[in-house]
C-alpha cells in the first residue's frame, strides 16, 4: 500500500534537511527576539514555545543527516528557550517561583527516561517488522508489577525483573496473535493495551483494595556522583540521577551498537526490511521478529518500572498515562534509530518539564502549559506527513509474513 | 568433455491445483557449462527452478547433486549443496550496504556477534576482483542500477559458495547493454569453474550464451540441443510447438476511419526507465490490431498510458479526434474507451461486489444507475441481469459476488461491462488469461463481433496462437518499440523471431 | 534524503498479504453469526477463567451480578416491580453509553469499509464534545432547536475536520492513517486540558478551581423520554443513533459515495481502473467517519453530561471501545448495534452505581471489563486470519486458471 504511494512522491526539494535546520536557527533567534525589551513578550510562553520548535526543527534535521546545522538550531532554540525564562525572571518579583536550568535539565531527564526505554524497545520490534501500539501496555505492565514484585520480594531489583518478565508475557501475546495468527498488527496492538490496563487495574485492586499501593515500597536508588556533585549546572543536573536513567544512556549505546554493529541488528533490520530475502538465506523470520517483540516487551516495561520504582514511587491506575505513545511518537519522529528516539524524548521530555515548571511564571494556575504536552504530536504528524525528510518506516512493517 | 553432470533433475512432477506445472521432466547440468532453459510464459520453468531451490517440493522425480540424491526442504538445503539462484525479482535489501547484502547471514564477525563489517567488505572486494566485477563495496543497493544490482545477487550466491548458478530470466530487466555485460561476467564465471543454469524466453540471448538449450513447453521438456546447430527458427517451433491452432471464423476486416492514434509515445515505468520508446501506431474501427511481444516488453506501460493510468512523458493519444494525452482514467473512459485490464481479478473486477456492482463500475454514477449521487440498485440489477443473459454469464445471478464465478465467467462479467458501453475502442489485455478453451472462444467470438460491428480493437496478448488467429493487422513489440508490422498472414516463426530480438523484418516504426 | 526505491514486491507477498478490507470483505461473508458469537464466548470465558483463579468468586453468579446491572433484566417479564424500578434506572445508563458507542463504533466501520483504519475515534468524539459544548453554552439567547441544531451540527462538522486530516494526509502524501490518527486523538487530549483548565478559554466562568466547561442552555438539553431528567434518563439521542445506523447503511448501500468507498475498500487497483478517485474516497470515508464521531460527542454532551470536565475527556476510552464495537459488528449497521449493547451493558454493569458490591467489586469488575475488550479484540483479530487461511485453501482447491505458475 504504502509502496505505491512512496512512488508517487519522489524525493524532492525545498530544502532538505539543511533547510529545516536553517528554519530552525531561524526561529530560535526570533525566540530570543521575542524575549528581548523591544517586545518582551508579556506570555513566557512565546518565546519558549518558539524556542523549542527550534529546537525541534534542530532534533529531526540532525536525525536527517544535516548534523552541524541542526545541532546549530538545537543551540539557537535553547538559546532562545533560556532567554525567554530569564528575561521573565527579570521581570518578575516571584522569588519563590526561580528555579534555575539545572532543575529543568533534570526534570527532562526524568521524564526522557521512560521514553527512552519505551522507544528503544519499541524500535526493535519495529525494526523487525511488527508495528508496536501495543508499547503503553507493556510499559504499564512494567510500571504495576514492578511495585508489585518490589513489594511482595522486598527488593526493587526483584520487582524490575519481574516487571520485564511481565512486559515480555505481554509482548508474547502480541508477537503470537502478529506473527503466528498473523492477526492485523494494529488491532492486536489496541488489544494488547486494554488487556494491560484490566490486568493491571484488577490485580492492583485486588491486591492493594482501597487504599492504593503501599507507601514502603523499595524504591530504586539514586546514584550519586561525589566528584560532580558541586560543579557548576553539571552538579544539579547529573550529580545525582537516579540509576535506572544512567541505565537508559547505558542503553542507548548498547541498542545503537546491537542494532548497527552487530550481527543481530543486521539480521533484524534485513527481516523487517525483506523478509523474503532475509529468508531465502536462512534467516528465520519468525523467530527474529518473537525475539525481537519479547525484547521491546522487556524494555518497554523497564521503562514502566523505573515510572513507577523510580519516579513516582506508586502506581496509580493507568500510570503511564499515554507515555507509551509518546515514546512511539517519539520512535517515528527519531526514524526508527536510537538516538534520534532519544533526542526525540529529551525533547518530549523538555516539553513536558517545561509544562511542569512553567505554571510558575504564568498567571496563578494557568492551563497554557498543557499545550506543551501536545507538543509531541503535532511534530510527529508534521514528521509523517513530512513535506520535508519524512519518516519513513521500515519497508516491512505491518505485513506479516508467510514462508512459501 | 564427457563426465558426470554436476546436477541432474529427473523426472520431475509438480503439480498445482488443477494445471501440471512440470511434467516429467529430466534435466541435466555439466560442470562449466551455461545451459539454457527455453520456454514462453507459463511453461514451467520457474516452477522447474523453485523446485530445484527448495521452494517447491516435487510430487515425482529426483535431484542428484554431483550424483548424490538430495532433497531440498528449503533455500538453505539448495545453498549447502552450493546452488545459488539469482531472482527474478532481487531478493536485496535497498537501505543496506552492497557488503551488508553480501553477507547476510553469513557475516564475518568479531567474538561471535560483533559484526565485522571491514572483513566483510574485504571479501566482497576480494571475491568481485576474482570475477572481474566493479562494484563499491559500501555502496548502498538502492543506489545501484539495476544492472549493479543483479551483479550484487551474483555476489551474493558466490559468497555463499555456489557452483551452480540459476538466473531467472536475469535479461527482463536489464537494457541490452547492461546485458552484454553480464553476459561477460557470465563466461568469466563459467571459465572460474562455474556452471549455470540461464532461464529466458528470447532466442536470440539463448544463442548467444548457452551451450546447451532445453526447451520446455507446457510443462514438458521437448527437446535438450547443442548450441551448435541450433537456429532460432527451429527453437521457436519447438517453443511454440505444433499444437492446434485455436482458429477463428471471420471476414476480411472493413476498416473505416482511425478511433485510436498514438503519437511517439514515450512511457516511463515505476522505476522511472523508460518502457515504452517512441510507439506509433493508429487502430482503425472495423479492424483487429494485435500487439504481440514477451512480457516486459513495454505492453503495461502501453497499456497504461492508453488507459489514462499513467502519464506518458512524452508524445500524443488521440481518442476519435480527442486528445487524450494525460487525461483522467475516468475522463478517458467517459469518452468511450473499453478496457478489459489484464488480471481480471486484480484490475478488472472487485470479487467481493455483486455482478450487478461489478457490472456498474464505470456507470453506477450515471444515469440510470443513479441520480444526484443517489443509487438505484435494484436498475444496476435489471441491467445487470440483462447482459449477464446476453453474454451467456453462468453460475450466478446479478446479487452473487464476483468471487464465487470462474475465471471464465468472470472474464464474460468484464466484457459485458466494457462491450455494452459501446466503446470507440476496446482495449483487450490478455483477454484469454488463464481460461478454459470454451470460455477462450467465446471471448474471441465476441471480440470479432465488436469488430464487425465497427468497433476499433487493440488486442495485448503474450499468446501468439491468439494475436494469430485474431489479428486483422499484427504490431511486434520488442523492448518498448514496435519493431515489425504484419499483416494477417504472418507466421509464428517470423513473429517469433521478432519477439525475442531476433532477426528483423518489415518496417521498425 | 530519505526517499528510496522500494524493493520489487515479489508476487507470493502480494498474494499472501490481502488488504484489510479484503480480509474484511471475506471475513463478513464466512462464519455468519457464528464467529463474533465465539469470539464473545471466549471472551467471557477466559474473563470467568479470570474471577475464578484470582478472586475464587463463581464467574456465573459475576456476570449475573453485572448482567442484572446493566438493567437488562427489565425485559424479564418476571422480576419484581422493585428490581424492575432499578432496572429500568441502570437500562436507561446502558442506552445512552450505546449510544454513544453505536456512533463511535460507525467512525471506525466506515472508514474500514473503505480500507483505512480510525483510531482517531477517540479525539473525534471529544472535539466533538468540546464544540458542542462550546456552542451549546454560548449563544444564550437562541431558541431551543436552532441552538441545538447549530451544536451538533458543528461538533459533527469538528469531528469530520480532525478525521479529514489525517484523510488529506493519506490522500496527498500517503501519511499512514493509524499513526495520524492516534497523534490527533492526543493533541485533543492535552488540548482539552488546555481549554476547560484553569483560565483556558472554554473554562467554566462560576467555578474558578474546577477544571471544567460552563454549564450548557438549559434549552440546549435534548428531551428524556423515558426515566428522570436530572438522573440521566434516556435522551432522544439514543434515536439519533439509531437514525445514524440507517444513515450508515444507506450511505454505503444506496448512494454513489457509498459505492465508491466500498469499492475502494475492497480492491482500490480495480476502482482505479474503473476510473474512481480513489483519493477523493478515502479523504470522504475519513471525513464522514469522523461525523460520526463528532455527532456522539455532541449527543453525549446536550443528552447527560451538560457540561465537559478534563477528566470527561481524559479519563474517557468510548473512542476506543468503538474500535471493539466495530470489529465485533462485522461493520454492519445491525452487527454494530448489537456489539454496542453488549459493550453498553459491560461498561454499566461493571459501574461502581450499578454493580451489587456484595456479588462483586465493582472496581474490580470494570478492570474485568478492560480485559474483556481486549480479549474480545485479540480474538476477533485472529480470527480474520482463522477464515483466512480457509479462504486460502479453498481458493488452491478451485484452482482457477493456472495463471502465474511459470514467469
Amino acid at each position: 500500500m504504502a509502496r505505491a504511494e512512496r512512488r508517487r512522491f519522489p524525493a524532492r526539494r525545498l530544502g532538505e534537511p539543511r533547510f529545516i535546520a536553517a528554519v530552525g536557527i531561524g526561529l530560535g533567534l526570533l525566540a530570543v527576539w521575542l524575549a528581548l525589551p523591544p517586545i518582551a513578550a508579556r506570555a513566557v510562553f512565546w518565546p519558549i514555545f518558539v524556542g523549542v520548535l527550534a529546537v525541534a526543527a534542530g532534533i529531526w534535521s540532525a536525525s536527517r543527516s544535516a548534523g552541524r546545522v541542526g545541532w546549530g538550531a538545537v543551540a539557537s532554540g535553547l538559546l532562545g528557550v533560556g532567554f525567554g525564562i530569564f528575561a521573565m525572571r527579570a521581570s518578575t518579583t516571584n522569588l519563590e517561583g526561580v528555579f534555575v536550568w539545572s532543575t529543568i535539565f533534570a526534570s527532562t531527564l526524568r521524564y526522557a527516561t521512560p521514553l527512552t526505554f519505551a522507544a528503544i524497545g519499541g524500535m526493535f520490534s519495529e525494526r523487525s517488522g511488527v508495528v508496536n501500539i501495543g508499547l503503553e501496555g507493556m510499559m504499564l505492565m512494567g510500571a504495576f508489577f514492578g511495585v508489585w514484585g518490589a513489594d511482595k520480594t522486598d527488593s526493587w531489583l526483584l520487582g524490575i525483573l519481574i516487571a520485564m518478565l511481565a512486559g515480555i508475557a505481554l509482548a508474547l501475546v502480541h508477537a503470537i496473535f502478529t506473527i503466528s495468527f498473523r492477526a492485523e498488527q494494529i488491532v492486536t496492538g489496541t488489544a494488547v493495551n486494554f488487556l494491560a490496563l484490566g490486568i493491571t487495574g484488577y490485580v492492583f485492586v485486588s491486591t492493594y483494595g482501597a487504599q492504593g499501593a503501599p507507601t514502603n515500597i523499595p524504591e530504586i536508588p539514586d546514584v550519586s556522583i561525589g566528584f560532580l556533585k558541586n560543579v557548576y549546572f553539571l552538579g544539579p543536573v547529573f550529580g545525582t540521577l537516579n540509576l535506572m536513567i544512567w541505565l537508559s544512556f547505558a542503553l542507548l549505546i548498547v541498542s545503537y551498537f546491537v542494532m548497527f554493529k552487530t550481527t543481530v541488528g543486521l539480521r533484524i533490520r534485513s527481516v523487517g526490511e525483506h523478509p523474503r530475502a532475509a529468508d531465502t538465506v536462512g534467516i528465520s523470520v519468525y523467530r527474529t521478529r518473537y525475539a525481537a517483540v519479547a525484547t521491546s516487551g522487556a524494555l518497554a516495561a523497564l521503562g514502566g518500572a523505573y515510572l513507577s520504582l523510580g519516579f513516582v514511587h506508586t502506581f496509580d491506575q493507568n500510570i503511564t498515562g499515554g507515555r507509551g505513545f509518546i515514546a512511539l511518537a517519539a520512535l517515528i519522529f527519531g526514524k526508527w534509530r536510537p538516538f534520534g528516539a532519544f533526542s526525540a524524548a529529551l525533547l518530549f521530555g523538555f516539553s513536558s518539564a517545561l509544562g511542569d515548571h512553567l505554571p510558575d511564571f504564568f498567571k496563578q494556575g494557568s492551563a497554557l502549559p498543557q499545550l506543551f504536552n501536545a507538543l509531541p504530536y503535532v511534530l510527529t504528524i508534521v514528521a509523517v506527513a513530512g513535506v520535508i525528510g519524512r519518516s519513513i518506516p521500515p519497508a516491512a512493517i505491518g505485513r506479516p509474513y508467510t514462508k512459501q | 568433455m564427457e563426465q558426470r553432470p554436476v546436477l541432474e533433475l529427473q523426472g520431475i512432477t509438480k503439480r498445482f491445483p488443477g494445471v501440471v506445472a512440470n511434467d516429467q521432466v529430466d534435466f541435466d547440468l555439466r560442470r562449466r557449462e551455461v545451459h539454457a532453459l527455453l520456454g514462453e510464459n507459463g511453461a514451467g520453468k520457474s516452477t522447474l527452478m523453485n523446485v530445484l531451490y527448495g521452494l517447491y517440493s516435487p510430487d515425482e522425480g529426483e535431484i542428484r547433486v554431483r550424483g548424490e540424491p538430495v532433497r531440498m526442504r528449503s533455500p538453505k538445503d539448495a545453498i549447502d549443496h552450493g546452488i545459488g539462484m539469482v531472482h527474478q525479482h532481487f531478493m536485496l535489501i535497498p537501505v543496506m550496504t552492497v557488503a551488508e547484502n553480501i553477507v547476510l547471514a553469513t557475516e564475518p564477525t568479531r567474538g561471535g556477534v560483533v559484526l565485522d563489517y571491514g572483513a566483510a567488505r574485504k571479501r566482497v572486494g576480494e571475491l568481485a576482483r576474482t570475477f572481474g566485477f566493479r562494484i563499491d563495496p559500501d555502496a548502498r543497493v538502492e543506489e545501484l542500477t539495476v544492472g549493479q544490482q543483479q551483479r550484487v545477487e551474483i555476489l551474493k550466491a558466490l559468497h555463499r559458495g555456489a557452483e551452480i548458478l540459476i538466473l531467472d530470466e536475469p535479461t527482463a530487466v536489464l537494457t541490452p547493454q547492461e546485458a552484454s555485460e553480464l553476459f561477460e561476467i557470465l563466461r568469466t564465471l563459467v571459465r572460474e569453474g562455474m556452471s549455470i543454469i540461464f532461464i529466458s524466453h528470447k532466442l536470440g540471448e539463448v544463442l548467444e550464451i548457452a551451450d546447451r538449450i532445453t526447451v520446455l513447453r507446457r510443462g514438458k521438456a521437448v527437446e535438450t540441443v547443442p548450441r551448435e546447430g541450433a537456429t532460432e527458427e527451429g527453437l521457436a517451433r519447438m517453443m511454440v510447438g505444433r499444437e492446434v491452432l485455436l482458429r477463428v471464423d471471420k471476414t476480411p476486416a472493413q476498416p473505416k476511419e482511425p478511433a485510436l492514434r498514438v503519437e511517439a509515445l514515450h512511457v516511463l515505468d515505476d522505476r522511472r526507465l523508460e518502457a515504452v520508446r517512441g510507439v506509433s501506431f493508429e487502430v482503425l474501427r472495423g479492424e483487429i490490431v494485435g500487439i504481440a511481444g514477451v512480457d516486459g516488453n513495454g505492453q503495461t506501460e502501453l497499456i497504461d498510458a492508453l488507459s489514462g493510468l499513467r502519464h506518458p512523458s512524452a508524445g500524443r493519444i488521440l481518442l476519435g479526434d480527442r486528445d487524450v494525452t494525460g487525461s483522467s482514467a475516468g475522463r478517458i473512459l467517459d469518452l468511450g474507451l473499453g478496457h478489459i485490464p489484464e488480471d481480471r481479478q486484480r484490475r478488472g473486477l472487485v470479487l467481493d461486489f455483486t455482478l450487478a456492482e461489478n457490472v456498474g463500475l464505470h456507470d453506477f454514477d450515471k444515469r440510470p444507475n443513479s441520480r444526484l449521487g443517489w443509487l438505484f440498485p435494484r436498475r444496476m440489477v435489471r441491467r445487470a441481469e440483462e447482459l449477464l443473459r446476453q453474454f451467456d454469464v453462468r453460475g450466478g445471478s446479478a446479487q452473487t459476488r464476483a468471487s464465487a464465478l470462474s475465471g471464465g465467467n468472470q472474464q464474460k462479467v468484464v466484457l459485458a461491462r466494457e462491450m455494452s458501453r459501446d466503446p470507440k475502442l476496446l482495449l483487450a489485455a490478455q483477454p484469454t488469461r488463464g481460461l478454459d478453451v470454451g470460455a477462450i472462444e467465446f471471448v474471441h467470438r465476441r471480440l470479432v463481433e465488436a469488430r464487425d460491428r465497427g468497433e476499433a480493437v487493440l488486442l495485448v496478448s503474450l499468446e501468439l496462437d491468439e494475436v494469430l488467429s485474431l489479428s486483422d493487422r499484427i504490431l511486434v513489440l520488442y523492448e518498448g518499440r514496435i519493431v515489425a508490422e504484419h499483416g494477417p498472414g504472418a507466421t509464428e516463426e517470423e513473429l517469433g523471431i521478432e519477439m525475442t530480438g531476433g532477426r528483423r523484418s518489415g518496417a521498425a516504426a | 534524503m530519505s526517499e528510496r526505491p522500494v524493493p520489487e514486491p515479489s508476487e507470493p507477498d502480494k498474494a499472501a498479504v490481502p488488504s484489510p478490507a479484503a480480509r474484511l470483505a471475506f471475513y463478513q461473508h464466512a462464519g455468519g453469526l457464528v464467529t463474533p458469537l465465539v469470539t464473545m464466548v471466549l471472551a467471557f470465558f477466559i474473563g470467568g477463567l479470570v474471577v475464578l483463579v484470582v478472586t475464587g468468586k463463581n464467574p456465573l453468579s459475576t456476570y449475573k451480578a453485572i448482567f442484572n446491572g446493566s438493567g437488562l433484566n427489565w425485559f424479564f417479564p418476571w422480576i419484581s416491580h422493585a428490581d424492575r424500578a432499578t432496572a429500568a434506572f441502570s437500562l436507561q445508563a446502558t442506552l445512552l453509553t450505546t449510544t454513544t458507542l453505536i456512533l463511535t463504533g460507525l467512525a471506525v466501520a466506515f472508514a474500514f469499509r473503505c480500507g483505512l483504519f480510525n483510531i482517531g475515534g477517540q479525539g473525534q468524539w471529544a472535539v466533538g464534545s468540546i464544540v458542542g459544548v462550546w456552542v451549546a453554552s454560548s449563544f444564550t439567547g437562541m431558541p431551543a432547536v436552532p441552538h441545538i441544531l447549530l451544536a451538533v451540527v458543528l461538533a459533527a462538522l469538528a469531528g469530520a475536520t480532525l478525521a479529514s486530516v489525517a484523510g488529506i494526509l493519506k490522500a496527498t502524501v500517503g501519511a499512514h492513517e493509524v499513526i495520524t490518527t492516534i497523534m490527533l486523538n492526543w493533541i485533543v487530549f492535552w488540548s482539552a486540558g488546555y481549554l476547560f483548565g484553569e483560565t483556558g478559554p472554554l473554562h467554566s466562568a462560576t467555578q474558578a478551581f474546577v477544571p471544567v466547561s460552563s454549564d450548557i442552555a438549559s434549552n440546549t438539553h435534548l428531551p428524556v423520554f423515558w426515566g428522570s431528567k436530572v438522573l440521566q434518563g434516556l435522551d432522544v439521542g439514543f434515536f439519533v443513533a439509531l437514525a445514524m445506523l440507517l444513515v450508515f447503511w444507506l450511505l454505503l448501500n444506496r448512494t454513489t459515495l457509498g459505492y465508491e468507498v466500498r469499492a475502494v475498500g475492497f480492491n482500490s487497483s480495480a476502482a482505479e481502473y474503473a476510473g474512481i478517485s480513489v483519493r477523493r474516497s478515502i479523504f470522504l470515508a475519513m471525513a464522514i467517519s469522523g461525523l460520526f464521531a463528532g455527532l456522539a460527542g455532541a449527543v453525549d454532551v446536550l443528552g447527560w453530561e451538560f457540561r465537559i470536565g478534563v477528566d470527561d475527556i481524559q479519563g474517557s476510552t468510548i473512542g476506543f471501545i468503538g474500535i471493539a464495537v466495530a470489529l465485533l459488528g462485522r461493520n454492519r449497521a445491525p452487527g454494530i448495534f448489537f456489539a454496542a449493547l453488549l459493550f453498553g451493558a459491560l461498561i454499566n454493569g461493571t459501574s461502581t452505581r450499578n454493580l451489587d458490591p456484595n456479588v462483586f467489586k465493582p472496581e474490580l469488575a470494570s478492570n474485568l471489563t478492560l480485559m474483556i475488550q481486549g480479549l474480545v479484540l485479540l480474538f476477533v483479530g485472529a480470527d480474520v486470519l482463522v477464515i483466512y487461511l480457509w479462504r486460502a485453501r479453498s481458493m488452491l482447491k478451485v484452482g482457477r486458471g493456472k495463471r502465474e505458475k511459470s514467469r
